[in-house]
């Protein structure tokens, strides 16, 4: 274990504090559902990594380093133990029940049936710990026609309706370059693991929970996936395709339908959206009266008042024309500025406009340095990296940041000795035959 | 036994005072499992929720939006016009009444109220208040307004969703909107479970943006590691090959087909191989991962046109059969017929006072024996005034009345 330094900037307490301090979870999950166990360790609970005796699949996930070595698992196990257990033998079947016997959360994400066929279904693990709570992360789901479907981020962030609405000019519809639909998937993995601990509070009793990715997707679509459920035609379009000579008609604060809030700035690129509409309407009035003020755009344009744009363009009052000669003006003016010029003016006059961020501004970032953000290892490997520390500030000891994500079998000692009391010569003899 | 015990958080007591999707989609989930949750909302500046689709049968109006209705299912609504002299003492009532308070307001807002943390644990110490905002409390940037795309731009996933060869597209919607409050929940359930076992209250400062920066982790990891910069690869994988989505022939007149695929491996090409049938894809240039990888731009070329003579949904089949992950890139149509989200029940028809046609999505927790409950409307603005008023703040009718004469509740 590496205690973070005291550069590092997180609140680093002992073991045992934090909101979860006093539970342990074990974590059978791999590269679908890492995040979810390490949310509850970075709140203090013990977490306790399963893996197979040759370690995860996931310390091979991408991003990896020159080495071979995943910085995804660095990032997503850090701050848990890490034992090996051979689940598909029976010596290994009976040592995890015994973990499970002393512990209050069991987290997995392996493909419905397989635990079942190992002998360790929820009910084999109720039967040894009736209080414990088993939360599974599926991609498809464990019920239903495609409970057996292969899966990958691509294709939940297609079958969860994410994928299709989003469309650059004439590409194919495309998603974050990052996968994200397991991790969603993981953090609702852990609230639910909280709400089902409020109902064990009161009964008693554990339960069995189920996530599904394909449904965290669905909602993660600004109730775009409920257009077609409720009726709303418009709300259906081939976005961002649309006839010649009509109007999109997008009300929403952030412009996601319109597709052009991205400006070329001096240094890259601005996110910027001239919103139409009772919502984002008073925020575009304030940047284009600021923008007159600095004799880049004409006084017309700034003195209409774009909360009550939808009405005059639906009825043809105003037109295309209009909105295209504020754009030419807008985007003249940006081109000539750079990111920290228009963010440092939006702070001051209060209007929207952010700079689009590269991982390495957001490493340099003076707003998550304030704010405590990064957390610093020691990799098992030995090299020293940082990655995002506390999700949150909180008022009293919320986080635990404890330790850099764990070797294969680092911890088998210390919790197969401490937490099931076995001797040294016993856990020798458990890693000879290859059950740990 | 199912059903007969109250739900986890019947005791809850929570007053939501947030708008748009970040702040309310934590307030949702707490109704789903049985809080009582108190909506605070002004008709001075309704929930931007409201002012934006879809709408049931495609009717424009603040009491008829989808979007608003997903997110405050279950709640109670209290119109409080929070300018109004008269706000400030049922604010505090409402605050020493409850568990939890929720908000999303631009930093220093609730403190000009008086309903900073410091003013709201005075009258309540044990309350756990949340304050979630795209940049949260403190910090050179707070004061950094917006939406989500605000915080997508800030968070990094901006730069990170789109073309190599294109300016940045950004993730699908406000994206810091959806990951925000999966944090939020969690932290605020840990909060309260530890104040169950020690009597304290606490103050939660969620950064909308810090949440979602955390779902690009291993990136940052990798940046502090070796000076990588992250950039956008359209929906190439660094591993998987081939790996993206190819044009379909239209199941629907309205609607574009999509296929999206992932090949994991070798033995996984040889499968889609024999499932294509093209004679092209036998080339033994195309049998490592690495010459796919290197060849991409032919073989997507190559890929689209056998794609293309096929639909979506004929080809997530024969290829699902041979193991390999596909699916239709699903429109809200192929959702609404999707039978693996009806057999989850994800739509659920809610009896709307607008419309006979209303839905939502039902959240993504499955607890055994533990059903959301999902059956009471987002509410219309101050809908519950008098029930908030009179039965969970003990006022009398005539108080009650004296507050609607008086404008206060609206």
């Amino acid at each position: 274990m590496t205690w973070p330094g005291p550069d590092s900037g997180a609140a680093a307490t002992a073991p045992g504090s934090g909101y979860l301090g006093p539970y342990r979870v074990l974590d059978l999950t791999d590269e679908r559902g890492l995040l979810a166990g390490r949310m509850l360790a970075d709140l203090g609970a013990e977490v306790i990594q399963v893996e197979p005796v040759s370690g995860s699949s996931a310390r091979t996930l991408s991003p990896r380093n020159s080495a071979g070595e995943s910085l995804a698992w660095e990032a997503y196990a850090r701050n848990k133990k890490g034992v090996t257990c051979a689940l598909g033998t029976s010596a290994g079947r009976d040592l995890f029940l015994r973990l499970v016997a002393v512990s209050d959360f069991v987290i997995d994400s392996t493909e419905p049936g397989r635990l079942d066929e190992l002998g360790l279904s929820y009910e084999r693990l109720a039967a040894v710990n009736p209080r414990v709570i088993q939360v599974s992360i599926h991609g498809f789901g464990a019920l239903g026609p495609k409970s057996g479907w292969a899966v990958s981020d691509l294709v939940l962030w297609a079958a969860g309706g994410a994928l299709y609405p989003h469309r650059q000019l004439d590409r194919p519809p495309v998603r974050p370059s990052v996968p994200q639909a397991f991790l969603l998937a993981s953090c609702d993995a852990a609230g639910a693991a909280l709400v089902a601990h409020f109902a064990r509070e009161r009964s008693g009793a554990g339960t069995h929970v189920e996530v599904v990715a394909q449904q965290s997707v669905a909602l993660t679509t600004l109730g775009r996936v409920l257009a077609y459920a409720v009726g709303d035609e418009q709300d259906v379009p081939e976005a961002p395709v649309r006839a010649p000579g009509t109007v999109m008609i997008d009300t929403s604060l952030s412009g996601s339908a319109t597709g052009r809030s991205k400006w070329p700035v001096a240094d890259g690129f601005m996110e910027l959206h001239l919103a139409i509409g009772p919502a984002g309407g008073p925020w575009t009035n304030r940047f284009l009266r600021w923008l007159a003020d600095q004799g880049a755009i004409d006084r017309d344009i700034a003195d209409t008042d774009w909360s009550a744009l939808p009405e005059r363009l639906l009825s043809g009052e105003i037109d295309e024309a209009f909105l295209e000669r504020a754009r030419t003006a807008v985007g003249a003016y940006l081109a000539r500025h750079t990111k920290r010029q228009i963010l440092d003016a939006a702070l001051a006059h209060r209007f929207i406009a952010a700079p689009i961020l590269t991982t390495k501004d957001l490493a340099e970032s003076p707003q998550l340095r304030e704010r405590d953000f990064w957390f610093e290892v020691t990799a098992s490997s030995g090299g020293s990296l940082a990655m995002p520390g506390p999700y949150a500030r909180a008022s009293n000891g919320a986080f635990t940041m404890r330790c850099a994500a764990p070797g294969v079998g680092q911890h088998n000692e210390e919790v197969y000795g401490a937490v099931l009391g076995l001797e040294a010569p016993t856990i020798e003899a458990l890693a000879a035959d290859g059950v740990i | 036994m199912p059903g007969e015990e109250p739900p986890p958080l019947a005791e809850l007591k929570v007053v939501d005072f947030s708008w748009a999707v970040a702040g309310p989609m934590i307030g949702r989930t707490l109704a789903d499992y049985g809080a009582t949750v108190v909506k605070v909302e002004s008709g001075r500046k309704v929930d931007t929720a409201r002012l934006i689709g879809p709408y049931h049968d495609g009717r424009r109006d603040t009491e008829n939006s989808a979007l608003y209705d997903n997110c405050n299912l279950g709640k109670l609504g209290l119109a409080l016009d929070m300018g109004h002299a008269d706000a400030p003492a049922v604010a505090r009532d409402l605050v020493t009444w409850a568990d939890v308070v929720i908000e999303s307001f631009s930093p220093g807002v609730m403190g000009r109220w008086g309903l900073d943390y410091a003013s709201v644990a005075s009258l309540n110490p044990r309350i756990v208040m949340l304050s979630t905002s795209i940049m949260g409390q403190t910090g050179p940037q707070r004061s950094l307004a917006g939406a989500g795309n605000i915080g997508s731009a800030m968070s990094g996933f901006q730069h990170l969703t789109g073309w190599p060869d294109l300016p940045p597209f950004g993730p699908y919607g406000p994206y810091t909107d959806f990951v925000g409050p999966r944090f939020s929940l969690c932290l605020l359930l840990a909060a309260l479970d530890q104040r169950r076992r020690t009597g304290e209250g606490a103050y939660l400062d969620i950064s909308q943006a810090e949440t979602a920066i955390h779902l690009l982790g291993a990136q940052l990891a990798a940046y502090f590691a070796e000076g990588v910069v992250a950039e956008p690869g359209g929906n190439a994988d660094p591993d998987w090959a081939p790996h993206g989505v190819y044009p379909c022939r239209r199941s629907h007149a309205d609607e574009p087909g999509w296929i999206a695929l992932s090949v994991r491996d070798d033995e996984s090409w040889r499968s889609l191989v024999a499932v294509a049938g093209h004679p092209e894809f036998k080339d033994p240039r195309f049998a490592t991962a690495a010459a796919r990888h290197a060849l991409a731009a032919e073989l997507d070329d190559l890929l689209g046109q056998w794609t293309s003579t096929a639909t979506a949904e004929d080809l997530e089949v024969r290829l699902q059969a041979t193991g390999i992950p596909a699916s239709v890139a699903a429109s809200s149509r192929a959702m609404l017929d999707d039978p693996q989200l009806a057999t989850y029940g994800h739509f659920v028809r809610v009896k709307h006072p607008e419309s006979a046609r209303a839905a939502i999505q039902r959240g993504p927790f499955h607890i055994d024996g533990i059903p959301p409950r999902l059956d009471r409307v987002a509410p219309s603005l101050g809908r519950d005034s008098r029930l908030v008023l009179c039965d969970l703040l003990g006022y009398s009718a005539d108080r009650a009345d004296g507050l609607e004469r008086s404008g206060a509740l609206r």
